[in-house]
């Protein structure tokens, strides 16, 4: 790396919409080797958590990602039942269902339009995003908001989806899959697209299987590991549904992987509509939870969401712990970024590269790192230090 | 004598010179991100003047007004002067196009291949002044500059040089009166330069850096490439000189390939009818071009320079070649 210069993507840059260091150390316009820095994005959503109780932490957790609007409220709500131990309505099980799957739809329609624009396909970009608008609309009209949609409580859901609804849903759903399917024909299509796409951003099968990546960035990889069908929540064991795999582990796969499942997703929707018991929406769980240890478990948008809740007989959780899927993911981007034999990794190649991963920082960043920007040195500082320092007192 | 004098500085400053090529420049830059919107599904500039017209004159005088910033580290003079010489280089360009009448303001035997000369000489502009911006985006974004240059310039030149064979029958020429005569049946398109045509489009696109070519100022990758750095006064300057280019070479599209300006009557009127249907013709190659870049993802510069050597080369000797002999075999 001695004839390399390094060139710093991040923390702002027009590529990321997020803060985040990528370093990548160039020679010409290959690039021979990248390291990640994250830190820069700490809320302390998790420390916050522990003053608050779990009904109010339903809205928190939902503020964790903005645009998975239910997953983490969900998972939340799955982790508490878990210790609570009592089973749901099963049609509460089903909006539930429904839900996660509506965020999937817009989730990944708003991924394809954003891997549009980094490679500079701005007009598949403005026209998926267009028709985005539509599923939006169906989640307002669903759940009562665009974004954090505030549908999962603890116990089943705070909103019922009446039959005038879910038919406005399947109509809607028909519009999107006609859309969808263009969309696919021109990803596949395209010739300027695919020489962007193809055989950029490897993940081999071995290395996705070792850096435990998640979600659409493994099963574009060609494992198919999906929390839906290995551990089926919610109403996915009554749903029959395709775990989407590709093998070429480049971004066309990731593209195509993102593609296909939002089509099934459709597809669940329209059977878990068809599927929907009549009954109650929710149970009345008490605001008190036994001391225990819950676990929440769901496949977000972007790869696998797990909540940790420890709880201490009080109405506020003891320790909180989220973990989601960007991190498990962030390791791959190294081996994505690193120039091997036969695999080049242009400077062009980074942002759709990374981007392939659907990256989402506010989800993700849990720590501090303390780095000198003179000479690159980093070290740990204790709560107290931290705070003498932040008192204006040295270390 | 004084008037002529007079009328000949009119001439250069007001129309057919600066003032008229400026404002066109503008008004193609309205209609070009217009119909870019519009391709999109989207409504583009809408409040400033009817429809939005007036936005590209707004930006102008915006930036004018902002904070000009020159990094520290900068070769100051060089950095300073690129955007004036930019402007100057793309307004005296425009003085060798004829917008009424067959010839431009500066016309003489062998004006396209000093056309040609300008067109590389902007290249080495964006060059020096990435090259002098201090800036790691700005140096990669003038690296990618040249190497595209060597992937669109000898295509460039062939299918103008090509353009000039339409002259070889009657009375070989190699300046833009002469091609413009020749073309005072059929225009050239339609024939073989058609091909040229084509090439002379990807190659104008090239030059323009706009997708899929837009590879010196990839957004996503390097933030605005080789421009990065220039702030207020100077980016003004550099997009007003943008513009003008864009004019200039659809105006030479038009010209080469359309006919260009053919003069209909003497007189006023014959002037007036000259000039819209240029403006008309040169905006029918500006759609095309924005078709163009609305349809594509951007390359990558290896991908270009494959590209440019593999197809656009061997295609524009080709059509060189044919353009040459096939008026010399129908002569025997």
């Amino acid at each position: 790396m001695s004839t390399a210069i390094d060139i710093p993507i991040g923390p702002q840059h027009p590529a990321l919409k997020e803060p985040i260091n990528i370093t990548c150390y160039v020679d010409g316009e290959q690039v021979v080797g990248a390291k990640l820095r994250m830190g820069y994005n700490h809320r302390g959503i998790e420390k916050a958590g522990e003053y608050q109780s779990y009904i109010q932490n339903l809205y928190l957790a939902e503020r964790i990602c903005g645009i998975c609007g239910i997953v983490h409220s969900f998972s939340l709500a799955q982790a508490t039942e878990d210790i609570i131990g009592k089973e749901l309505p099963r049609r509460a099980d089903y909006i539930r269902t429904i839900g996660l799957e509506l965020n999937r739809v817009h989730s990944h329609l708003l991924w394809l339009g954003v891997a549009a624009h980094e490679v500079g396909f701005d007009t598949l970009f403005m026209y998926v995003w267009r028709d985005r608008e539509a599923v939006m609309d169906l989640i307002e009209e669903v759940t009562g908001n665009r974004v954090t949609y505030a549908l999962v409580t603890i116990g089943g859901v705070r909103r019922d989806l009446p039959q005038e609804r879910a038919e406005k849903v399947l109509r809607v759903m028909d519009l999107l899959e006609e859309k969808v399917k263009k969309y696919k024909k021109m990803c596949i299509d395209e010739k300027t697209l695919r020489m962007r796409c193809d055989g950029v951003g490897l993940l081999r099968k071995e290395d996705a299987i070792a850096l435990c990546a998640v979600g659409p960035t493994a099963r574009a990889s060609g494992v198919p590991y999906d929390v839906r069908a290995d551990d089926p929540h919610a109403a996915y064991d009554e749903i029959p549904f395709k775990v989407v795999t590709y093998d070429t582990c480049d971004v066309t796969a990731r593209v195509l992987v993102r593609i296909d499942e939002t089509l099934e997703s459709i597809n669940i929707i329209r059977e878990a509509i068809k599927k929907m018991p009549s009954g109650p929406i929710r149970v009345r769980l008490p605001r008190v939870v036994p001391a225990g240890e819950g676990v929440g478990r769901t496949e977000a948008p972007r790869g696998e969401v797990i909540h940790y809740v420890r709880s201490n007989n009080s109405d506020k959780p003891f320790r909180w712990k989220v973990r989601a899927p960007t991190l498990a993911n962030f390791l791959s981007i190294p081996v994505m970024l690193t120039s091997k034999g036969d695999y080049v990794v242009n400077i062009a190649d980074i942002p759709i590269a990374f981007a392939s991963i659907d990256p989402c920082m506010s989800c993700t960043d849990r720590a501090i790192k303390f780095v000198d920007v003179n000479d690159g040195k980093s070290w740990v500082w204790s709560l107290s230090q931290i705070k003498r320092v932040s008192h204006g007192g040295g270390r | 004598m004084m008037l002529q004098e007079v009328i000949d500085i009119v001439k250069v400053l007001v129309f057919p010179g600066f003032l008229f090529f400026s404002i066109l420049g503008l008004l193609y830059e309205w209609i070009d991100r217009k119909f870019y919107a519009r391709l999109q599904n989207r409504v583009g500039p809408l409040y400033t003047g009817p429809s939005g017209f007036l936005q590209p004159f707004a930006d102008f005088v915006k930036l004018m007004a902002k904070e000009d910033v020159v990094p520290e580290g900068a070769e100051k003079p060089i950095f300073s002067a690129v955007p004036v010489f930019a402007l100057a280089l793309s307004l005296f360009a425009v003085l060798f196009l004829p917008v009424y009448g067959t010839r431009g303001i500066i016309s003489f035997e062998g004006d396209i291949v000093v056309l040609m000369v300008i067109m590389t000489l902007f290249v080495v502009l964006i060059f020096l002044g990435g090259i002098s911006s201090a800036s790691r985006y700005s140096e990669i974004g003038s690296e990618r500059a040249i190497l595209q240059l060597l992937g669109y310039e000898i295509p460039l030149v062939a299918s103008v040089i090509g353009a000039a064979a339409v002259t070889v029958k009657a009375n070989p020429s190699l300046s833009i009166r002469g091609i413009v005569e020749a073309q005072s049946g059929l225009w050239s398109i339609f024939g073989i330069q058609a091909l040229g045509f084509a090439i002379f489009l990807l190659a104008a696109q090239a030059e323009l850096e706009r997708t899929p070519f837009d590879i010196p100022e990839a957004e996503t990758e390097i933030v605005a490439g080789w421009m990065t750095e220039y702030s207020g006064k100077k980016l003004a300057l550099l997009r007003l000189a943008r513009d003008v280019e864009l004019a200039f070479l659809c105006g030479l599209g038009a010209t080469l390939f359309l006919g260009g300006p053919q003069p209909v009557f003497p007189g006023a009127a014959g002037t007036v009818i000259s000039t819209v249907l240029f403006v008309v013709k040169s905006i029918v190659v500006l759609l095309i071009l924005t078709l163009l870049r609305a349809a594509m993802s951007r390359l990558r510069i290896d991908q270009m320079v494959n590209f440019a050597w593999k197809y656009l080369m061997p295609l524009s000797i080709l059509q060189l070649s044919l353009a040459v002999l096939i008026p010399n075999l129908l002569a025997f």
